[in-house]
């Protein structure tokens, strides 16, 4: 008893011993109200649930015995149960424990409209204390009052997302946020779930107060923890740790935001390593796992995300990440029928798992099904706020569609969201080069390169090939040929061996009318894509342009000497010259040649 | 630096060891052979033990991961090489890092070449997948300016491989300035030598190994008297008994069309070294011209016996087959040869020409350039394409080919006379003249040029000189008592035309007469002759009328580009062996 006794937590001794000066029982209620707690800590509900109906009986119903017999029964999974035994009580109207967790049972129970009613109808009618099972309740709340209201909130959150009301939810996240700023659920539910704005998120981390919640050191460590998870992809940049918490760094979490910044900087081998570590940590390290399984497509690594994905579906079946790996192995082995399945059973599992629904758009995309992408990418853009993705997506899709108009509005909705993001920036380029605004789609393409630059280390990723032969593109609208000369070097150093990159040189060469190299060029281009006809029409005239400049031989006059007659001189150069008896085997050649004809 | 002459082979020879050490313990197998060659040819000289690096301790540094670095040597050597890249990941020591990313860059070559296996018909890319990642990887290194000699080396061979060729001859100039003594690089560094000006440039370092190296270039680029001479230097301050020299000094006879002379040397360097394969190809392409199917088939049966899976060896056979007009097995073996190498120039430009042979244009097209991708200073490649796109009856095409087909053999009559023709095509009859006219001059190999020649100027109607080059033409078909029949008669022709008109009858019947041996003028001459004969009668009445009865001939002479296709009169094996 002494030993058990020892067991329990501080904060519920106070209460016990309340209960047993008041107690007239007999019987030590205390020793199975224990044995409860001690059943449920050791995952042994069916038993705390037993002795917790037996407490309840004993007690006549004593608040705080329903209270954790509701709770014995929710964590038996019977919802319905649980939530009736607190509200044929009433208790749920005085008492903020019994209404959280009567809501909490109807929302497991997804009675998502019950749980609000519950949360709200009580709230009107304010705890008063004045029956005899409340007194001590009420005292046990009011040291974790405030936790009990930040749990409501969260848990009003969680409803109205589920209910679809995002804007609520976020809304009631944030109030979860701010009276308790410990909360992770809630800030990860608003960051991971793409709800803010980037501006909105910096609101939030200013307005969060951490200065009264916990003292400065604790405070520094939860900013820098929440920090690393902020919006990683629209200007990608390092993450900076201050030294005192280096021995976080290896933390799986911030190994994995760094992964993430890689993964958005488009360093895929580094992300690749990262995650990879993590994931041999920590198998199934949750946050890891999206980024892990993007990487594996990027990398085109269809073997190794084949296995993983059948691990993660042999492991969690009912997680919506294991079925999203799935489709994404099919989508990279351009099975899209396939990959649609898993998508979509991905995206019934977690309705508000965006990423599931972005390769749902792309798997339509690569198909040239512009219309169901993009449907696919609204529903996206829906569920992800604060993520310019979808948007850039839907404006790529409107692009593709010739409606240049509308895709630049998206883009700039994108640009919005993400201000810095040099991907946008590439596109808006694309838009202004299309609609032949070429100064608009230089400044673009600029601004783009220099985010891009800024973040990045030492050398560019290959991605960003297309941005700086978009940028010679533009140059040589604009008549600045050595620049776009310089832009295409660029971009073939990036990645080498494209086609595209060679023909742009060359028809800027053929512009500037070096024919020599624009020749070359072009058959570079056409050396490795035989059916490119830019290139082939352009190569025949170039050449024919080039063969009738050029002089036909090097070290002869202008104008011929006279061919003398009778010619001594020429004799004498004819005799001196090495003859090489080459008629033997030309003769033999042409029989042999007669005789393949 | 130093001349010739002067060196001192005692530090020639420790380099030569040192050098040997360095590239074999990195799994560089090539140069280490050539190095040891040399030193073997210095074999008069001793170095003292204590001062080969062979039997010196190596440095504590790589000590530290000399465990890892065996296990990856072994791996490499077994060609193992993603074991071996796996096991040496991580390390600092030099030798061992660089066996890292030498391992994944072989790896990733041992790969596209096995998928190549199945894609015989060239064309098809297939793509190292090590180079990309290899590339970036090194280029952040490279920017942090920690690379070292042989690493450079690796990352200027990746560079040239993605065609950056820029950025690759940047840093192979860096990778010999730190490591003069490992030829590997200076090699790769020739390849990528478009030109004497831009070998000039070049900023190399003052080294003795750079005279190996300019000679080389210089034989590379055709500049074969440079090459040669700076060979004989070498073997004359040391080196006679290198089979290295003797064999580009072979090269050098065989770019300068000594045929005979490079032959000797081949079959010379054969006693002394009979087993050696390398250039072997070469030597077989010296028998092929000059017919010799005995020798050409011992040297393909003893090629086969020593070594059958190598490049050289297939090539030999090929060119045995070639010569025996089997076609399609020379292709076979030119293709076997490709896929032990898919970067063996002469392969390709072989492989190329039996293609050309069997009239497939499509793959002789590839097939040059492909030998063009490897080495863009392959005329024969350049020539080979501009007659395949004559073939094709592009005629611009064709011009732009034999025009850089001939700027790298400047003084190659061949190339003068094709790119006439495809003038002449054109009717930039002018161009044409000068391709002619130049090609004369510089000593016309196939006697073809003068004919042309005259032919253009009977066209152009400046007869004068058109009679110049005729009767030019005529003796000296004589001198070299050639047998042109169709050529000759028309010279003939053209010239017993041309005296009767200006009434040198003297000269006109003798033309004429000469044109009767000929079936194709037979009835011409006699209608000539009878007219000359009428003309003699009247002259000798007292008649002075000269009629102008030139126009008679003028007829059929237009016509003699008919019987003249470009494939008939210029095989392209015939340009190939007579280099």
């Amino acid at each position: 008893m002494e030993g058990e006794r020892k067991e329990l937590n501080v904060e519920e001794i106070p209460v016990s011993s309340l209960y047993d000066r008041d107690s007239t029982v007999p019987i030590n209620l205390n020793k199975y109200r224990k044995a409860v707690k001690k059943y449920i800590n050791k995952h042994h509900y069916h038993t705390a649930l037993f002795w917790a109906d037996k407490v309840v009986s004993l007690n006549n119903g004593d608040c705080q015995d329903i209270f954790w017999l509701a709770h014995c029964l929710f964590l038996t999974e019977q919802y319905h149960r649980a939530a009736y035994c607190i509200k044929s009580q009433n208790l749920h109207k005085v008492d903020l424990g019994c209404r959280y967790l009567a809501a909490k049972c109807h929302f497991a129970g997804k009675e998502y409209q019950e749980a609000l009613a519950t949360l709200d109808v009580t709230e009107a009618n304010s705890i008063g204390p004045n029956t005899r099972n409340q007194e001590p309740l009420d005292k046990s709340v009011v040291m974790g009052d405030k936790n009990w209201e930040s749990s409501i909130q969260l848990l009003k959150g969680q409803i109205h997302e589920a209910m679809d009301n995002r804007g609520l939810a976020a809304m009631c996240f944030r109030e979860a946020l701010h009276l308790d700023v410990y909360c992770y659920e809630a800030f990860h539910s608003l960051i991971h779930h793409q709800m803010l704005l980037k501006e909105e998120e910096k609101a939030l981390m200013e307005s969060l107060p951490f200065g009264k919640q916990c003292c400065e050191e604790e405070s520094k460590i939860v900013r820098l923890l929440y920090e690393t998870q902020l919006k990683k992809y629209d200007k990608p940049s390092e993450m900076i740790f201050p030294p005192q918490l280096e021995s976080l760094e290896n933390n799986l979490d911030i190994k994995t935001a760094q992964a993430e910044r890689c993964y958005y900087n488009c360093d895929y081998q580094q992300c690749f390593k990262i995650t990879s570590l993590v994931l041999n940590k920590d198998s199934f390290h949750s946050g890891c796992l999206p980024i892990h399984i993007s990487c594996l497509m990027e990398l085109q690594k269809s073997n190794d995300l084949f296995y993983f994905a059948h691990k993660l579906v042999d492991l969690y079946p009912e997680k919506a990440i294991a079925w999203f790996a799935v489709g994404c192995y099919y989508l990279l082995i351009n099975k899209t029928d396939a990959a649609r399945r898993y998508l979509s059973k991905a995206t019934t599992l977690d309705r508000v798992f965006g990423p599931a629904w972005l390769v749902y758009g792309h798997s339509f995309a690569v198909e040239n099904e512009h219309d169901q992408a993009m449907a696919a990418y609204f529903k996206a853009s829906q569920l992800m706020k604060g993520c310019h993705l979808p948007l850039l997506y839907i404006g790529l899709e409107y692009g593709l569609t010739h409606n240049i108009r509308l895709a630049e509005r998206f883009f700039n909705q994108a640009l919005e969201i993400a201000p810095e993001d040099p991907f946008v920036l590439h596109e808006l380029g694309v838009v202004a080069f299309q609609s032949q605004d070429y100064a608009t789609a230089e400044k673009y393409f600029r601004d783009g390169l220099d985010k891009v630059e800024n973040s990045s280390q030492t050398v560019l990723p290959e991605k960003w090939e297309a941005l700086l032969n978009n940028l010679g593109h533009v140059c040589r609208k604009l008549r600045k040929y050595e620049e776009a000369l310089e832009f295409h070097q660029q971009a073939l150093v990036l990645s080498p061996q494209n086609p595209a990159s060679f023909a742009a040189i060359g028809y800027v060469h053929s512009l500037t009318c070096h024919w020599t190299q624009a020749v070359e060029y072009f058959h570079k281009a056409l050396g490795l894509q035989r059916d490119d006809t830019f290139s082939t029409t352009m190569l025949k005239n170039v050449i024919e342009h080039l063969m009738n400049e050029m002089v036909p031989c090097e070290g002869i006059p202008d104008e011929l000497p006279i061919y003398e007659f009778p010619s001594e001189q020429n004799l004498a150069l004819l005799d001196s010259s090495p003859i090489i008896p080459t008629e033997q085997s030309d003769s033999g050649f042409e029989i042999e040649m007669e005789a393949t004809d | 630096m130093a001349p010739i002459s002067t060196w001192n082979l005692f530090t020639v020879k420790q380099d030569l060891l040192k050098a040997h050490y360095e590239c074999s313990s990195r799994g560089l197998r090539q140069s280490a052979k050539w190095s040891a060659e040399m030193s073997y040819a210095l074999s008069i000289i001793q170095i003292p033990p204590e001062e080969d690096p062979h039997f010196t301790q190596e440095n504590p540094d790589s000590m530290k991961e000399w465990d890892k670095y065996l296990l990856a040597k072994s791996y490499f050597d077994v060609q193992e090489y993603d074991r071996a890249a796996y096991f040496s990941q991580n390390c600092v020591s030099p030798k061992t890092h660089f066996l890292h990313l030498y391992s994944r860059y072989l790896s990733g070559e041992k790969k596209k070449l096995d998928d190549m296996v199945d894609t015989v018909v060239p064309g098809e890319k297939v793509r190292n997948e090590a180079l990309k990642p290899l590339r970036a990887e090194l280029q952040k290194v490279h920017l942090q300016k920690s690379l070292d000699g042989y690493l450079l080396y690796l990352y200027g061979v990746i560079l040239k491989r993605l065609q950056l060729q820029k950025q690759a001859i940047e840093v192979l100039c860096e990778a010999v300035h730190k490591e003069p003594l490992h030829w590997g690089a200076w090699l790769e560094l020739a390849t990528l030598i478009i030109d004497r000006e831009m070998l000039s440039t070049l900023s190399l370092p003052n080294h003795w190994i750079k005279e190996f190296f300019l000679a080389h270039a210089y034989l590379e680029l055709q500049l074969n008297e440079e090459a040669l001479d700076i060979y004989t230097r070498l073997q004359e301050v040391g080196f006679l008994a290198s089979t290295y020299l003797k064999a580009q000094v072979s090269i050098a006879y065989h770019n300068m069309r000594e045929v005979d002379q490079a032959i000797e040397g081949f079959q010379a360097l054969q006693k002394v070294d009979p087993y050696r394969l390398d250039n072997t190809d070469i030597f077989s392409n010296l028998l092929y011209v000059k017919e010799m199917k005995v020798e050409l088939s011992f040297l393909a049966h003893q090629c086969c016996e020593t070594d059958k899976y190598r490049v050289q060896t297939c090539c030999v056979i090929g060119n045995f087959y070639s010569l025996r007009s089997q076609h399609e097995k020379a292709v076979l073996y030119f293709q076997r040869a490709l896929r032990l190498n898919p970067n063996y120039l002469s392969a390709w430009t072989l492989m190329g020409h039996e293609y050309m042979e069997m009239k497939n244009t499509q793959a002789a097209i590839q097939s040059y350039r492909q030998a063009i991708e490897v080495n863009r200073r392959d005329y024969r490649a350049w020539y080979g394409l501009g007659q395949t796109y004559e073939m094709l009856k592009m005629p611009f095409y064709c011009l732009y080919y034999y025009r850089l087909a001939q700027q790298l053999r400047p003084n190659d009559s061949r190339m003068m006379v094709a790119l006439g023709e495809a003038y002449e095509k054109l009717d930039k009859l002018q161009e044409a003249k000068k391709c002619y006219w130049k090609a004369h001059s510089v000593g016309d190999i196939e006697g073809m040029a003068l004919i042309k020649l005259a032919k253009l100027y009977d066209k152009l109607g400046e007869e004068e000189q058109a009679a110049a080059a005729y009767s030019d033409y005529v003796r000296d078909v004589e001198i070299r008592r050639g047998i042109e029949r169709e050529e000759q008669s028309s010279a003939f022709r053209f010239l017993a035309g041309y005296y009767k008109k200006h009434g040198r009858l003297e000269e006109a019947y003798e033309n004429a007469q000469k044109c009767t041996e000929y079936s194709e003028t037979r009835e011409e001459a006699k209608a000539l002759l009878r007219e000359i004969a009428q003309l003699r009668s009247m002259q000798e009445n007292g008649a002075m009328q000269v009629e102008d009865n030139g126009s008679v001939s003028r007829g059929p002479h237009l016509q003699f580009q008919a019987n003249n296709t470009p494939l008939g009169r210029l095989s392209p094996m015939n340009l190939t062996f007579t280099p």
